[in-house]
């Protein structure tokens, strides 16, 4: 099925839940509501004609301050060969999605890292926690206004200052006495 | 909280809750392929859940890419997977071709990429193959393998200079052409690697204590693995037929004959480890193939020929994702139109892969631990990335 | 009982053709070099230590913009006419270098340096055996103007603006009297 017919069934479906589709685009994608995101994956996951059954991918992306944040999902058949992107719109500030995990199980990994590098909260998700950053880090780094706290765990990040001493400079001078 | 050392060589903690017991593993094990700390529920023997905790080999590629022009990004990429680099090029490289709508591009170059793959495919799975011996007590597989490995290594650093880390496919080109007679000397390795693969054989893949070893733990079924999108040798293991070098061909795949290699469970369980190993074996004989027709049709000609000057992609965002020796590695990237990439996301086959462990090696053995996280061969520099 | 001894009789087999493979390896030549005796012939353009022949660099900068990750600093003193020289390959030299180190330990020896330098004066030599004990000795210093001179180069081009400024207004001047 050609993304266009994907778009018209998916209007057909939820009407103004739909809120547009770029077909000019590299892959074309179709724009959903937040909060339809989980009905939608989940009509498109078991409808027999669509069986999305591969989520490929699964990003939060950040146009810049003071503009929206996105979450991309591409879904793939693999046992009707088509693909789709869906693309979520979330406010810069508090911004939640429904979660997709209970559909794709892979999603549930991804959902931890855009939540961890956006700050993007996944309503109803069972382990929603920081996954490639330590727990006590500060900020979503990812986000292109994102400044770098300024002590970690008492270390100044990003270190700057003095050469550190290591013990070889110490044993250097050491060996250069007579 | 008690550390006891063990085989003195890692220590394991045990914190008791209830009458489970929590059983750190990692993050400096020697099997766990780099840094990667998996916490091990267990109920006497058997494991009631497995836990991974990732990132410590965070490196922070994406935002990196964020502030680079696209070509300065290859280098990073080749950081992502260290042991398949030439892949971890390709996906990225066929990426931004394809946002940038470029396709004309010269038949040298489309050969000396698939050259490369294929090549790299070999080194990286005679790597997850060998270590996955040493996971399970064979330590002379794991040398031999080195050895061969090595010879590729070889030949990489002959075309592009370096080692590990290339930097060698570029957008729309190559850094330089393959040097002369390239072309005979890769043939002359892969009529002395073919029996080797045979002597890897007889020497592990079909020793009765390995397969009994391996044939019926860490089963992943099918539609657990689609589920959790493993992909790759993990998936074919499974017995699910899928190759994008088949099914999507990229570059020009769909010029030469190979098979897909899948698990059978001949020996066990259709999905267990050894499935998945034994793809990779396999894999690496059709990879000769592939190499041996590639080789022999090696066209002429400056592969550079369409090699853009500047790279500005149009705005917009494209995914790709392309057959990486450890799964299916895609890459998202949105342009604004500018010189360096606005996003640029890794979609990375093992970050899948270690996230389905749970699925796999629940209800599993201790000890079975560490040949299933060893079977599904990961690379933890592309899952902190 | 049959199968439990097949079994036996498999594992004893196949460890046993294991055996007869490695018993033949002892007569093959080992592979191994022993490195700080032996060392085998690099291929002729590796990729090891960069050197810039410093006599022939024009100080466009080219190198400095592809590095990935800013290992080389470049500082440029504008020359004044007379001292304009030309390198071995035919580029006019219009800066004096006074400054070229490139931090070695940062140096993710990637190439994309080499590639756009007009006239080839940076490049990787197959020389690998650079370690050193302090990590500021991998900086290296290319340029070979010493520093004491960098105060009157600086004064000589400080003077050669104003002149050429003074110039210009003499000229406006001209120009607005006509
Ligand atoms: S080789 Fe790469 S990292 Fe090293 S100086 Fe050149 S551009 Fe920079
Ligand atoms: S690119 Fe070459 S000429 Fe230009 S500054 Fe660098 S080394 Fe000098």
């Amino acid at each position: 099925m050609t993304a266009e017919e994907i778009y018209q069934r998916l209007q057909e479906r939820f009407g103004d839940q739909i809120l547009g589709f770029n077909a000019k685009a590299v892959d074309p994608s179709v724009r959903v509501a937040a909060a339809a995101i989980h009905e939608v994956a989940e009509y498109l996951r078991h409808d027999p004609q669509l069986q999305f059954d591969l989520l490929m991918c699964l990003s939060g992306v950040d146009y810049g301050p003071g503009k929206h944040l996105e979450v991309v999902y591409h879904l793939f058949s693999m046992s009707r060969r088509h693909k789709i992107v869906l693309k979520v719109e979330v406010p810069r500030q508090g911004g939640e999605v429904p979660t997709v995990c209970d559909i794709w199980r892979t999603a549930e990994w991804h959902e931890r890292e855009v939540y961890d590098l956006f700050g993007i909260r996944f309503a109803h998700h069972p382990d929603l926690r920081r996954i490639l950053l330590p727990d006590d880090w500060e900020g979503h780094p990812l986000l292109k206004d994102y400044q770098v706290q300024e002590f970690y765990h008492g270390v100044r990040v990003p270190y700057v200052g003095d050469p550190p001493q290591t013990g070889l400079e110490v044993y250097r001078t050491q060996e250069q006495e007579p | 909280m008690v550390t006891q050392l063990v085989a003195g060589e890692y220590h394991l903690s045990y914190e008791r809750q209830g009458d489970d017991l929590i059983l750190q593993m990692g993050p400096q094990h020697p099997s766990t392929h780099g840094v990667l700390r998996l916490e091990l529920v267990t109920d006497g023997e058997l494991i009631k859940r497995i836990t991974p905790h990732i990132g410590y080999l965070h490196r922070c590629f994406e935002k990196h890419a964020e502030a680079m022009t696209y070509p300065q990004v290859i280098p990073y990429v080749d950081r992502m997977d260290y042991v398949a680099a030439m892949s971890m090029e390709l996906g990225y490289v066929l990426t931004v071709e394809k946002l940038m709508g470029l396709t004309d591009l010269p038949e040298r170059l489309q050969y000396i990429r698939v050259i490369m793959a294929e090549f790299q495919r070999i080194a990286s799975h005679l790597l997850a193959v060998g270590t996955y011996g040493l996971d399970t007590g064979a330590v002379t597989p794991f040398l031999w393998c080195f050895r061969d490995r090595e010879k590729i290594l070889d030949l990489f650093e002959w075309a592009s200079g370096a080692r590990l880390l290339y930097n060698y496919l570029w957008i729309g080109g190559v850094m330089q052409d393959l040097p002369p007679g390239f072309a005979e000397k890769a043939m002359e390795f892969l009529d002395y690697f073919e029996p080797r693969v045979k002597e890897l054989n007889d020497l592990l893949s079909f020793n009765q204590i390995f397969i009994e070893r391996t044939a019926n733990i860490g089963v992943l079924p099918p539609d657990v693995a689609i589920s959790y999108g493993v992909g790759g040798p993990n998936l074919r293991g499974s017995g699910v037929r899928w190759d994008l070098r088949k099914e999507e061909p990229y570059c020009i795949y769909d010029r030469f004959d190979f098979d897909v290699p899948v698990g059978t469970g001949e020996f066990g369980t259709l999905g267990a480890a050894w499935d998945r190993y034994m793809v990779r074996v396999r894999e690496m004989l059709e990879s000769i193939k592939i190499l041996r027709q590639a080789l022999d049709q090696l066209p002429g000609g400056d592969p550079n020929e369409a090699m853009p000057r500047r790279v500005r992609p149009p705005e917009g965002d494209a995914f790709m994702r392309t057959e990486s020796p450890r799964g299916e590695i895609g890459f998202y990237i949105v342009s604004d139109g500018s010189e360096k990439p606005l996003r640029c996301k890794g979609r990375s086959p093992c970050f899948t892969a270690i996230s389905a462990i749970d699925a796999i090696g629940r209800g599993g053995l201790i000890a079975d631990a560490v040949a299933i996280v060893g079977s599904l061969d990961i690379v933890l520099g592309e899952i902190d990335r | 009982m049959r199968q439990y001894l097949l079994n036996i009789w498999n594992a004893f087999w196949t460890v046993l053709v294991g055996m007869r493979l490695t018993w033949r390896h002892l007569f093959i030549p080992a592979v191994t070099v022993q490195y700080p005796d032996e060392r085998w012939t690099l291929p002729p353009n590796s990729r090891m230590q960069l050197f810039v022949n410093i006599d022939d660099c024009i100080g466009c900068r080219q190198c400095e913009r592809a590095c990935p990750v800013e290992c080389i600093t470049i500082d440029l003193i504008k020359a004044v006419p007379e001292d304009e020289r030309e390198a071995s390959t035919g580029h006019k030299v219009r800066f004096h270098v006074t400054k070229f180190d490139i931090d070695m330990a940062k140096c993710c020896y990637c190439n994309l340096c080499t590639i756009p330098c007009p006239t080839e004066c940076i490049y990787m030599t197959p020389s690998y055996e650079d370690a050193a004990p302090d990590r500021f000795d991998l900086i290296y210093h290319f340029a070979k103007i010493p520093p004491e001179k960098i105060p009157e180069l600086e004064e000589k081009a400080r003077r050669f603006e104003e002149e050429e400024a003074a110039k210009k207004t003499k000229k406006k001047a001209a120009v607005a009297a006509n």
